[in-house]
C-alpha cells in the first residue's frame, strides 16, 4: 500500500479549504447541487475505500445508504422527530443491520465475498421496491420528505445551506478517515489486504478488523443516506441498486484504492467529467464507458498514482540519456 | 393445484435453461482462464441477437446457417476485445470489473445508436406446439433448448478432446504449470475469451426469434447467469448444467405460488444460501 | 520539462473552460431554450428516444416556419435534452441544470414515475411549467400547480375502454392483467381493477413482472389456470406485450386481448405475430397509417419515419402535441411567463394532432392538469390496427 506522499492534515485542509471556497466563487444553483453531490458520494467512496483496504469489494455499501435513507424519511415523517436526531439514529439503524449482514458476508471471501454481497444488495432493493408499499412506497418511491429543520437558529431550506451541512458532514468523515488510514488500523488493515493469513499469524483478529470495517463503513453510508432523503426529498428503490453502486466503485478504483486519497481524485474528477458529458445527450454513456476503458489501461493502479508513476518514468528516462555508453548498470 | 400445473410449471423452468446455461458457461470459462468476471458478457448475448436479426430477419438467411454465423462473429468480436482491452488484465479482477463495465456501457450505447431503440421481431424458424398429458410447450422452444444442448455437448468434447481446449483446461488449472508445458498462455487467454464469447453470441441467436431483440437484452440473461454458476461452482460444466436447472425449477415452480419481485428475491436468497454452505458451488471444486 | 508541462496543463484547461462557456452563454437574444428530459439509455430507452423525437419534430416544423412568433418577439427554439438513465437523483441533478445552466422555463417531456417526483422537487419551486407522461397519482396535483400530463392516463381510459367492452362484448367476464413491476404498471393495475370492479366483471388475475423479463410461461401458466376471458397486457410496453400475447397463444390462450395502455402498435403486432396479435383491443395506441387519423397525423408519421427509420409510438405522438399545445399557449398568453401560459392553457381547447384537446381532470386530482383529448378504441385485424370507436371524455362534450 503507498503511503500518501501528502501529509495527511494538509489533504484533509485542502478539501475544507476547497469546499469553504466554492461558494465564494459561485451561488448558482446547478453548480451547488454537483458540489453537494460530489461531497455525498466522497463520504460514500471514502468509506467504501476503508472496507476495500481490508479487501473488502462490498456491492451492498450503497444499501445501508438507502436503509439510513429510508429509517430517516419514515421517523421523521411517520413519528415527527427531527432530522437531527434521525441523522443520527439513521446511520446508526445501518450500522446495527451491518452486523448479522456483515458477519454472514465475511464467512467468504475474495470474488464469493463480491459476489454475496450483491446478493444481499439485491435482496433489499428489491425489498424496498415491492414490500411494505404502505412504508416505502413500493414502485412508485416515497415523497413528500421534508428538509432539514431548524438547528440553533439556522435554517436549512436553501442550497446553500444544505450544501454547507453536507460539507461539514463530508470534511468529518473525510478527517476520521485519514486519520484511522494514517494510524495502526490502516497499516493493520493494508496488511489484511495483501495476506489474510501472514496478518493472522501475526495475531491480528482478521475477521474482527474486517467486520469493524464492514459496520464503520455502513454507519457513515447510512450518515450519507439520510442526507440524501431530505435533500432530494424523494426516495426510490433505484437510488440504492446496482447503477448508483456500480458508480462508487468506479470513483474509487478510478481514483486508486491503494491510497486514502484516490476516492478523493475519483470523485471529484469523475462526477465532473460525467457532467460534462451530459451534454452529449444521447452520446453520454458510449463516452462514459470509452473514458473508463482507457483511463483503466492508462492507469491501472488508479489516477492518484498517476504523479508517482509520470516521476518513475522521469527517473528513468533520465537515468538512460545520462548513464555512459556500456556502463551496464540497469536504472 | 393439479399435478398438471405443478408438471407445466416445471417445464417452464426447465424449458429455456439450457440457453441460460451456454450463457452462464460462457462467463464461467472466461473466469476460470483469465480470472476475471466479464460484466460485458450480456452484451455479447445482445450481439449474438443482432447478427440474427440482421441475417435472419432482414436477408433470409437459413436459421441454423445464421446461427453459425452469429457464434463465429461474437467469437471473433470476443478475440478483438481481449486483444485490444483485457489481456493485461489477467487476475486483476478489479480493474478488470471497470474495464468491462466500460465495455458494457459502450456496447450498449453503440448498439442503440446503430440499431435503434425499438425491439426488432425476429420470424420464429419453427411454428406449432407440442401438446401431451396435459402439458405444453412450442416447437421453437423445443428446438431452440435441443440446439442448447447440443453446443453444451460440443463444448464439452472440445474441452476434453481437442488440444486448444485442453490447453485451456490447463491454464483454468494452473497458469505456471501451463505455461512451462510449453502452452502459450496469450494465445489460449485470447481463444478462450473468444469461445466465452462465443457461446453468449450463440445463446442470443438462440432467443432472438423467441423474445425479439433490443439494445438492453443483455441484462436479464447475464444476471441468471450468474446465479447459476454460484449455484453450480465457477469453473465446473457439469455444476453450471446442474445449476441452470435447479434456478430454471425453482423459478417455474416458484411463478405458481408467489410474485414476480418474491421469485426474484429467491433466487438470490438461493445465491446467499449456497455461498454460505458451499462456497464452491454444489459441483465445484475444479 | 516540468515546467513546460505545467504551463500546457494549464493553456489546455484554459481552452477547454474557454469553450465551455462558450458554447453554453453564447445565448442569441431571441432564442426560446425548452428542456426535455428521459430515459436515452438503458431499458426504457424507447419511452425517453421517443419523446426526445415527438418534441425535436414540432421545435423544426416551428423554426421552419420562421419561428415562434410570442407577442411581438420571434423566437428560434432551441431544444436541450438530457438523459436520466431512469434514475431519480440523476433526474434531479438534470434538471437543476435545465433550471439553473440552460436557464430553461419550460421541460415538455419526461417518462418514468419516480424520475417525475424527483424532477418536480426543481420544477414546481421555480415555476417551471413541466410536461410529462408518467403515470403515478402523486405526479398531478392542487400543490403541483406547474405540471401536468400531456398523455390520457388510465384514471381517465380504463373506464370507459371497460365500459365500452362490457357493452359490446357481454360475454367477457372474467378478466387478467398483468403490468410491468414499476410506478406505471402499479398504477394502471390498480385503476384498471377499480374500473372493472365498478363495472361488475371479475378480476381473474392482477399480476406484476419485473422489467426486462421475456420468458412469461410461469407467470402466465398461473394466469391462465384462472381461466380468464380476456387477457388485458395493461402497462406492459410494446416488446414485452408482444411476448406475452405470443406466449399465451403457444399455452393454448383463445380468448379476448387488450392492451389498456397501449404504445407502439407496430411493435406489438411484429413480435406477437399476425395471430397472436389478432383482435387485441386498445384505447390509446394510435395507427399513424391507419386510414382513420387525419391526414397530419400521416404526416407526421411519415416524416418521423423517413427522419427516424422508426415508426413512431404514442409518445412521440403526445409529445408532439404537448409541445404544440403548449407553444400554442405561449402564443395566446403572449408572454413566456409561465403564470400566464398556463392560465392560457386552462382557458380553452386546443387543435391538435389527437382532435380537440382540453385541460382537465379536476375530479380525480383536485387540479385541471391532465390533457384530455379522444380517446379512440382501435383493435388490431389482420396486422393492421383499425379504429372502431370513439370516447369523448365528459369535458370535450359539450
Amino acid at each position: 500500500m503507498e503511503r500518501s506522499a501528502v501529509a495527511p492534515a494538509a489533504g484533509v485542509a485542502l478539501i475544507a479549504l476547497g469546499a469553504a471556497a466554492l461558494p465564494l466563487v459561485t451561488r448558482d444553483s446547478y453548480y451547488l447541487d454537483v458540489a453537494t453531490t460530489i461531497l455525498m458520494n466522497l463520504t460514500l467512496t471514502m468509506s467504501f475505500r476503508l472496507q476495500v483496504s481490508t479487501g473488502q469489494i462490498n456491492m451492498a455499501h450503497i444499501s445501508f445508504m438507502g436503509i439510513g435513507a429510508y429509517a430517516s424519511a419514515l421517523l421523521v415523517t411517520r413519528a415527527g422527530l427531527s432530522f437531527w436526531a434521525t441523522l443520527w439514529i439513521g446511520a446508526l439503524v445501518a450500522a446495527l443491520l451491518a452486523v448479522p449482514i456483515g458477519s454472514v458476508a465475511l464467512r467468504v471471501s475474495g470474488p464469493y465475498y463480491f459476489l454475496i454481497t450483491f446478493a444481499f444488495s439485491e435482496v433489499v432493493r428489491l425489498f424496498f421496491n415491492n414490500f411494505f408499499e404502505g412504508l416505502f412506497g413500493g414502485p412508485s418511491g416515497l415523497v413528500g420528505i421534508p428538509k432539514p429543520g431548524r438547528l440553533l437558529g439556522l435554517v436549512f431550506d436553501g442550497k446553500l445551506a444544505l450544501y454547507g451541512l453536507m460539507a461539514v458532514l463530508c470534511v468529518v468523515v473525510v478527517l476520521a478517515l485519514v486519520r484511522l488510514d494514517c494510524s495502526r488500523f490502516g497499516l493493520t488493515a493494508g496488511a489484511i489486504r495483501q495476506a489474510d493469513l501472514v496478518a493472522e499469524t501475526l495475531g491480528v483478529n482478521v475477521f474482527r478488523y474486517k467486520l469493524t470495517t464492514f459496520v464503520l463503513g455502513s454507519f457513515v453510508a447510512g450518515l450519507a443516506g439520510v442526507f440524501f432523503a431530505h435533500y432530494r426529498q424523494v426516495l426510490h428503490s433505484s437510488d440504492f441498486g446496482l447503477e448508483p453502486m456500480v458508480l462508487l466503485v468506479v470513483f474509487t478504483v478510478i481514483g486508486g484504492t491503494g491510497s486514502v486519497w484516490g476516492p478523493v481524485v475519483g470523485t471529484i474528477l469523475m462526477t465532473i467529467a460525467s457532467e460534462l458529458l451530459r451534454e452529449l445527450h444521447h452520446y453520454e454513456i458510449l463516452v462514459f464507458g470509452a473514458v473508463l476503458i482507457l483511463t483503466m489501461l492508462f492507469a491501472p493502479e488508479g489516477l492518484v498514482a498517476l504523479p508517482g508513476a509520470a516521476r518513475r518514468l522521469l527517473r528513468r528516462v533520465r537515468a538512460r540519456t545520462t548513464a555512459p555508453a556500456g556502463a551496464g548498470l540497469a536504472p | 393445484m393439479s399435478i398438471e400445473l405443478l408438471v407445466q410449471a416445471l417445464l417452464n423452468g426447465f424449458g429455456l435453461a439450457m440457453v441460460y446455461v451456454l450463457v452462464a458457461l460462457g462467463l464461467t470459462l472466461i473466469f476460470s482462464i483469465l480470472e476475471i468476471i466479464n460484466f460485458a458478457h450480456g452484451e455479447f448475448y445482445m450481439l449474438g441477437g443482432y447478427v440474427t436479426y440482421y441475417l435472419y430477419a432482414l436477408f433470409g438467411v437459413n436459421y441454423f446457417a445464421t446461427l453459425v454465423l452469429a457464434i463465429l462473429t461474437v467469437g471473433i468480436a470476443g478475440v478483438v476485445a481481449e486483444r485490444l482491452i483485457f489481456h493485461d488484465l489477467r487476475g486483476r479482477a478489479l480493474n478488470a470489473f471497470i474495464v468491462s463495465l466500460g465495455l458494457l456501457w459502450v456496447m450498449q450505447a453503440g448498439a442503440q445508436l446503430a440499431f435503434g431503440v425499438l425491439d426488432k421481431p425476429v420470424p420464429s424458424a419453427f411454428s406449432g406446439v407440442v401438446r401431451g398429458l396435459g402439458v405444453v410447450i412450442s416447437v421453437e422452444r423445443l428446438v431452440v433448448s435441443l440446439s442448447a444442448i447440443v453446443l453444451i455437448v460440443a463444448l464439452y468434447l472440445f474441452l476434453r478432446v481437442s488440444r486448444p481446449g485442453r490447453a485451456m483446461r490447463a491454464v483454468a488449472q494452473d497458469p505456471d504449470a501451463a505455461a512451462l508445458q510449453g502452452v502459450n498462455i496469450d494465445v489460449v487467454s485470447a481463444l478462450g475469451f473468444g469461445v466465452g464469447c462465443a457461446l453468449a453470441g450463440g445463446a442470443g441467436g438462440l432467443l432472438a426469434p423467441l423474445f425479439a431483440v433490443s439494445p438492453a437484452m443483455g441484462a436479464l440473461p447475464v444476471v441468471k447467469a450468474f446465479i447459476i454458476i454460484i449455484i453450480g461452482g465457477m469453473g465446473s460444466l457439469p455444476g453450471a448444467v446442474l445449476g441452470g436447472l435447479l434456478l430454471g425449477g425453482v423459478e417455474g415452480l416458484g411463478a405458481l405460488f408467489m410474485g414476480s419481485a418474491a421469485v426474484n428475491i429467491l433466487g438470490f436468497v438461493m445465491v446467499i444460501v449456497v455461498l454460505l454452505v458451499r462456497p464452491r458451488g454444489l459441483v465445484g471444486g475444479a | 520539462m516540468r515546467i513546460r508541462a505545467s504551463i500546457a496543463t494549464i493553456v489546455m484547461v484554459a481552452l477547454v473552460a474557454a469553450a465551455v462557456t462558450a458554447t453554453r452563454g453564447a445565448a442569441e437574444d431571441k432564442t426560446l431554450t425548452i428542456g426535455v428530459l428521459g430515459p436515452l439509455s438503458g431499458g426504457a430507452a424507447s419511452y425517453g428516444v421517443e419523446l426526445v423525437r415527438g418534441a425535436e419534430m414540432r421545435a423544426d416544423e416551428i423554426n421552419k416556419a420562421g419561428g415562434l412568433k410570442v407577442g411581438n418577439d420571434v423566437y428560434h427554439i432551441k431544444l436541450v435534452s438530457y438523459d436520466h438513465k431512469a434514475l431519480a437523483a440523476d433526474a434531479a441533478t438534470a434538471a437543476n441544470k435545465l433550471v439553473f445552466q440552460d436557464k430553461v422555463k419550460f421541460i415538455i417531456g419526461n417518462a418514468v414515475g419516480a424520475t417525475c417526483n424527483a424532477v418536480q422537487t426543481v420544477t414546481e419551486p421555480e415555476k417551471v411549467l413541466f410536461s410529462f407522461v408518467c403515470w403515478g397519482t402523486s405526479n398531478l396535483g392542487p400543490d403541483k400547480p406547474y405540471s401536468f400530463r400531456a398523455m390520457l392516463s388510465q384514471w381517465e381510459v380504463a373506464e370507459p375502454f371497460y365500459r365500452w367492452v362490457k357493452d359490446k362484448h357481454p360475454a367477457v367476464k372474467r378478466v387478467a392483467l398483468i403490468s410491468p413491476n414499476d410506478t406505471s404498471g402499479k398504477d394502471t393495475n390498480t385503476a384498471v381493477v377499480k374500473a372493472l370492479k365498478g363495472l361488475g366483471f371479475e378480476v381473474a388475475a392482477d399480476e406484476y413482472y419485473e422489467r426486462g423479463t421475456k420468458d412469461f410461461y410461469p407467470i402466465l401458466t398461473k394466469m391462465l389456470a384462472t381461466k380468464p376471458d380476456m387477457l388485458d397486457v395493461a402497462a406492459a410496453p410494446a416488446g414485452e406485450g408482444g411476448l406475452i400475447l405470443k406466449q399465451a397463444r403457444e399455452l393454448g390462450f383463445k380468448g379476448a386481448k387488450g392492451w389498456t395502455a397501449g404504445t407502439n402498435p407496430f411493435t406489438i403486432i411484429g413480435v406477437a405475430g399476425k395471430d397472436a396479435a389478432e383482435g387485441v383491443w386498445s384505447p390509446t395506441n394510435i395507427n399513424v397509417k391507419s386510414d382513420f387519423v387525419s391526414a397530419t397525423v400521416r404526416r407526421f408519421g411519415e416524416e418521423y419515419e423517413k427522419r427516424y427509420k422508426e415508426v413512431p409510438g404514442v409518445i412521440a405522438v403526445a409529445n408532439y402535441a404537448a409541445f404544440d399545445v403548449i407553444t400554442k399557449a405561449m402564443q395566446d398568453a403572449r408572454s413566456l411567463e409561465t403564470d400566464k401560459v398556463l392560465t392560457a392553457l386552462t382557458q380553452k381547447p386546443f387543435d391538435t394532432v389527437w382532435g380537440k384537446l382540453v385541460l382537465g381532470g379536476k375530479d380525480t386530482y383536485g387540479i385541471d392538469r391532465q390533457f384530455l383529448y379522444p380517446m379512440v378504441i382501435s383493435e388490431i385485424r389482420d396486422g393492421k390496427v383499425v379504429d372502431i370507436a370513439q370516447v369523448l371524455p365528459a369535458a370535450l362534450k359539450k
